[in-house]
């Protein structure tokens, strides 16, 4: 067990945009920390470096208290799960499983101990003669795992390791990896682009855009305190609702459309007479019935039924983002289908409702904002504005 | 599709991680011994290409001169104005060309058997065709000389046709099976879905898909029969009906060692294969052994 | 293919339509097949079984004219196997066979991986050199080598004694069988090795990534990823390499035959040279294909490893 530790690290191929840009992070001994982005944000490729399969062009990796920019795979103590799992095709389970011990030359008795116990931990005793080929999907995930179980590394890299599974199975795998990673408490760093994955496993998240890390934190506070519009977009599903809205009368009002939110406080004094970007989690829009407050008008368009909730789709008067090359391309909403003549500039407004609702696309509704729960951020930037009155919106749960 | 050198390269061990300077050492030595063993493959066919092209006192030098520093043209003329070279020409451009299509006939109807249709005795059929390749040529000389004599087809371009055509079958079915295979069954079936009959569909989705098979079928063919000696020489004794192999081999023995024609005869009957190798190589090396390397 | 036929969900009236074009579909294959299976079969198959017919017979000029053998049981087959000439002529090709084979193949693998190793412009202009020897024609080869290894204005000789290896100023290779295989050795290694550095090269490219990075991971150092990753991946290709390679340098005739004028004295004599001579050359038709009877037979072994390779990877499927 050891920590893992990005000083500086970068990564340029030949003459290309870097693929990683000045990368710090630490993950502690025995944590798990999930690495998340969209495809080529080089999240990958940061693994990739760690393992020695890449070069660092910049900055040092430690592992433990070694430098191991210069050297090999094999001298790193690290293992690895990919995500084909990368078995070998001509080798039995046990030879897979003994492959590494036998490569850094522990005793034959000693390898068939360790092999055998990880083999029964994972339920992969009745198969040992057998090849990859013969084996299922989550078996041979199974054994990816196990191979990298029985060398008792520094650390564990995992790279998408649960992307080849169907669904089902990948949830029920989610869970396993998580409980052999705390039962082991090995340092782990888990690579992957879903980003329910990334929530429902790591210790901390760290996600990252464009070679550039966005933002490292706990799940729920990353959840709860996006650091910018890309982590906002890109946390949470379905995603958080943006769009644009004014400031107004000395930082207490927020416009959008034919809508006026007092904000019961001077929150966005900094920002009074400009505009900026306005974020509301699906489960925050509410019904608008027995609520006292601002309420924000509406048309239904789209009515998803979800079993234990419903996801309804709303069209309001809003401004829709200018800049949505801030925000994660695969979490921008579709256009309103529902061509509403007079709505001129119209956003679709995501909300999780309870299910005994009873809305039909077309129909004319009314929902709750309540403005504490609102997010903002830099129309230009994109980073979060820290409210000033209020501490921010943390935990009141719907 | 066209070049060996889109495969990209996998390196046997994945890059160490070393200090720069020494890295791009090594890549520099492993380089010069790529050009060395270049130079040593590459070198007879200099030999032969230079020698073409060098006057007669340049060839029968002690020293040999290793740039041809006067380059002249009379060894080819001299290579075109020999015995027969005109006849060998016509006769291996028939030859070949009628191998060419009746091969790619009668090997692509196989094929379609063979890939698209599931019936009784397939399997062994196909160990057959794979099985055939490697009935050595040499040792049914005797047996078909005799069945060719019997049927009069000695010293005839018609009987070499059918032999040739025979030891070129089993290669272009399994190649173009290969292609057949290679076109998935949606394409035709959408093709059908959206009306058009089992015949259209063929012809529409899957001859076009299939012309790179084709083609490359159909040089593979041509470079076979261009190229084969044993037969034409045993099968065509008038020195009228011979191929340019045939002729090109017997060169010598008409007028001893005169090394200048010979060389100018054996580019001009390499150049036709060389071009239209550099163009198939790459689907020849894959269609004996693709699939057979699994991960 | 036959699903709406077999749903059951049609009507009377059209019922026979649709059997009928089953009958169609399962006739179809074998109407196809028929061309080239003829061709096969008249031109491989019936010789096959003419040739071990005859090596039954004593056929000779007079049964040649005839068309007609006299049968003479295993008098051909006693006759060469009681010939010491003809155990040195096996000899000498299992040996020229093993020679080569084992030479083509070690000197393409290493070209095979020597492309990983060099930058991409050095493999663009190796793979074409590969390529251009690959595409010389058999004859023109044999014509290039005999120029090189020519006694008297030949660069071969030339080279060699300017390297100081000795005088070879009007050294004839062929006076002496051992340095005359030697120079068939040559040509045929150098012929067959583009097709096998392509293909292994090819094959190599194949193997893919993440198994090499996980052995090194594993703690492999780059020659036990070789020995246990690569080359056990590359066996199905290497078997189907070597049985092709063995059957192509088996039956070597023309090289030899071409390169010494169609007049090889004893010494060089392979089976397949050593058959031909006894048909065509001494009208003993009989005893040249009870030659090549056992010739086949020998092949037989490596066409059954090329077989067993090929229905293992399940290309025939």
């Amino acid at each position: 067990m050891a920590e893992l530790e990005f000083i500086h690290v970068g990564k340029t191929y030949g003459g290309e945009a870097p693929a990683v840009r000045d990368l710090n992070l630490k993950i502690d001994e025995g944590e798990f920390v999930v690495l998340v982005g969209p495809s080529g944000c080089g999240k990958t490729t940061a693994l990739r470096m760690v393992a020695g399969l890449e070069e660092i062009t910049e900055g040092e990796i430690r592992i433990g208290d070694r430098v191991v920019n210069d050297l090999a795979p094999r001298e790193r103590d690290i293992a690895m799960v990919f995500q084909n799992y990368a078995l070998y095709p001509h080798k039995t389970i046990y030879e897979n499983l003994a492959f590494g011990l036998r490569m850094r030359k522990v005793p034959k008795d000693e390898q068939r101990r360790r092999v055998e116990e990880i083999a029964q931990k994972l339920g992969l005793a009745d198969m040992l003669n057998r090849r990859p080929a013969q084996l299922s999907g989550g078996q041979r995930q199974r054994v990816a795992m196990g191979r990298a179980i029985v060398r008792e590394p520094e650390a564990f890299l995992m790279d998408e390791p649960l992307s080849n599974l169907d669904a089902k199975l990948r949830v029920q795998m989610r869970a396993e990896i998580a409980r052999i990673q705390q039962a082991l408490e090995v340092t782990t760093l888990y690579v992957t682009h879903d980003q329910v994955e990334a929530m429902t496993m790591g210790d901390r998240v760290a996600v990252m855009r464009d070679g550039v890390l966005q933002q490292v934190d706990t799940p729920q506070r990353l959840y709860d305190a996006p650091a910018n519009l890309f982590v906002a977009s890109f946390v949470g599903s379905p995603p958080m609702n943006l769009f644009e809205a004014t400031v107004e009368a000395d930082g207490t009002q927020l416009v959008f459309g034919e809508t006026r939110l007092e904000l019961g406080g001077r929150l966005l004094r900094d920002y009074s007479g400009r505009r900026l970007v306005v974020g509301i989690r699906p489960e925050e829009v509410r019904e608008a019935s027995g609520w006292d407050g601002a309420r924000v008008r509406g048309r239904v368009l789209l009515v998803e039924a979800l079993g234990a909730e419903q996801l309804i789709h709303i069209e309001i008067a809003a401004s829709p983002l200018e800049r949505a090359d801030l925000v994660d391309a695969a979490a921008q909403p579709p256009g309103p289908t529902l061509g509403v003549e007079e709505l001129e500039r119209s956003v679709t407004l995501l909300g999780r409702f309870d299910r005994h609702l009873l809305l039909t696309p077309g129909e004319a509704v009314e929902v709750a904002i309540d403005p504490s729960l609102l997010h903002f951020f830099d129309l230009e930037t994109g980073l979060a504005l820290p409210t000033t009155d209020v501490p921010a919106v943390a935990g009141v749960a719907g | 599709m066209s070049s060996v050198t889109q495969i990209a390269p996998t390196p046997v061990a994945p890059v160490v991680t070393r200090p720069r300077s020494r890295k791009r050492l090594r890549k520099a030595g492993w380089n010069v011994l790529g050009l060395l063993v270049l130079a040593v493959m590459v070198f007879p066919v200099y030999w032969m290409v230079s020698t073409a092209f060098k006057p007669g006192h340049d060839i029968l030098s002690y020293t040999p001169q290793f740039i041809p520093t006067h380059p002249v043209l009379s060894n080819f003329t001299d290579a075109i104005h020999q015995q027969f070279f005109w006849n060998a020409v016509k006769n291996s451009l028939i030859v070949t060309s009628v191998v060419v299509v009746l091969s790619l006939v009668l090997a692509f109807l196989a094929a379609l058997a063979l890939a698209k249709f599931s019936f009784y005795g397939r399997k062994p059929f196909i160990v057959v065709i794979l099985g055939v390749q490697m009935v050595p040529l040499a040792a049914l000389i005797i047996p078909l000389y005799i069945l060719m004599s019997r049927v009069h087809q000695v010293d005839k371009l018609s009987g070499v046709i059918v032999m040739y055509l025979t030891f070129v079958l089993p290669f272009a079915v399994w190649t173009l099976r290969g292609f057949l295979l290679g076109v998935p069954k949606e394409l035709e079936e959408s093709a059908m879905v959206d009306g058009a009959t089992r015949f259209g569909a063929f012809v529409r989705i899957l001859l076009p898909l299939l012309g790179p098979g084709l083609v490359a079928t159909s040089i593979f063919a041509f470079i076979q029969a261009w190229n084969e000696f044993i037969i034409a020489y045993v099968f065509l004794h008038t020195p009228e009906k011979q191929t340019l192999m045939v002729w090109l081999a017997s060169f010598t023995t008409l007028r001893g060692t005169d090394w200048g024609p010979l060389m100018a005869g054996a580019t001009l009957c390499s150049l036709p294969v060389i071009i239209f190798f550099v163009l198939v190589q790459r689907k020849i090396a894959f269609g004996l052994t693709a699939g057979a390397v699994k991960g | 293919m036959a699903s709406v036929a077999e749903s059951g969900y049609i009507p009377a009236s059209r019922r026979r339509r649709f059997s009928r074009r089953r009958v169609g579909q399962a006739v179809a294959p074998y109407v196809l097949l028929t061309p080239a299976a003829a061709v096969i079969g008249l031109v491989l198959a019936y010789p096959l079984y003419l040739l071990v017919k005859m090596s039954f017979q004593k056929y000779g000029l007079f049964e040649l004219i005839r068309h007609q053998g006299k049968w003479i049981g295993t008098a051909n087959y006693a006759s060469i196997f009681h010939d010491a000439e003809f155990w040195h002529v096996v000899l000498r090709t299992l040996l020229f066979t093993a020679v080569c084979v084992s030479l083509t193949m070690i000197l393409g693998t290493a070209i095979a991986l020597l492309l990983l190793q060099v930058s991409r412009w050095v493999r663009i202009a190796l793979t074409t050199g590969l390529v251009l020897v690959w595409a010389v024609p058999v004859i023109v080869a044999v014509d290039i080598w005999r120029w090189m290894v020519d006694y008297q204005f030949g660069v071969a000789n030339w080279i060699l004694t300017e390297l100081h290896l000795g005088n070879f100023a009007r050294h004839d290779w062929f006076a002496n069988p051992w340095t005359g295989f030697g120079v068939f050795t040559l040509l045929i290694v150098w012929g067959a090795i583009p097709f096998v550095a392509i293909t292994v090269y090819a094959a190599l490219a194949q193997v893919p990534h993440e198994l090499l990075e996980a052995a090194a991971i594993d703690g492999a150092k780059p020659w036990a990823i070789f020995r246990e990753v690569t080359l056990p991946l590359l066996k199905p290709i290497f078997v189907i390499l070597i049985s092709l390679s063995i059957i192509w340098d088996f039956q070597v005739f023309q090289q030899i035959w071409v390169m010494l004028d169609g007049r090889p004295s004893s010494d060089y004599y392979t089976m397949a040279i050593y058959a031909f001579h006894q048909s065509f050359q001494i009208s003993e038709y009989g005893l040249g294909a009870a030659i090549a009877v056992v010739m086949v037979l020998f092949m037989f072994a490596a066409t059954l490893l090329y077989l067993r390779q090929m229905l293992r990877t399940g290309e025939v499927n």
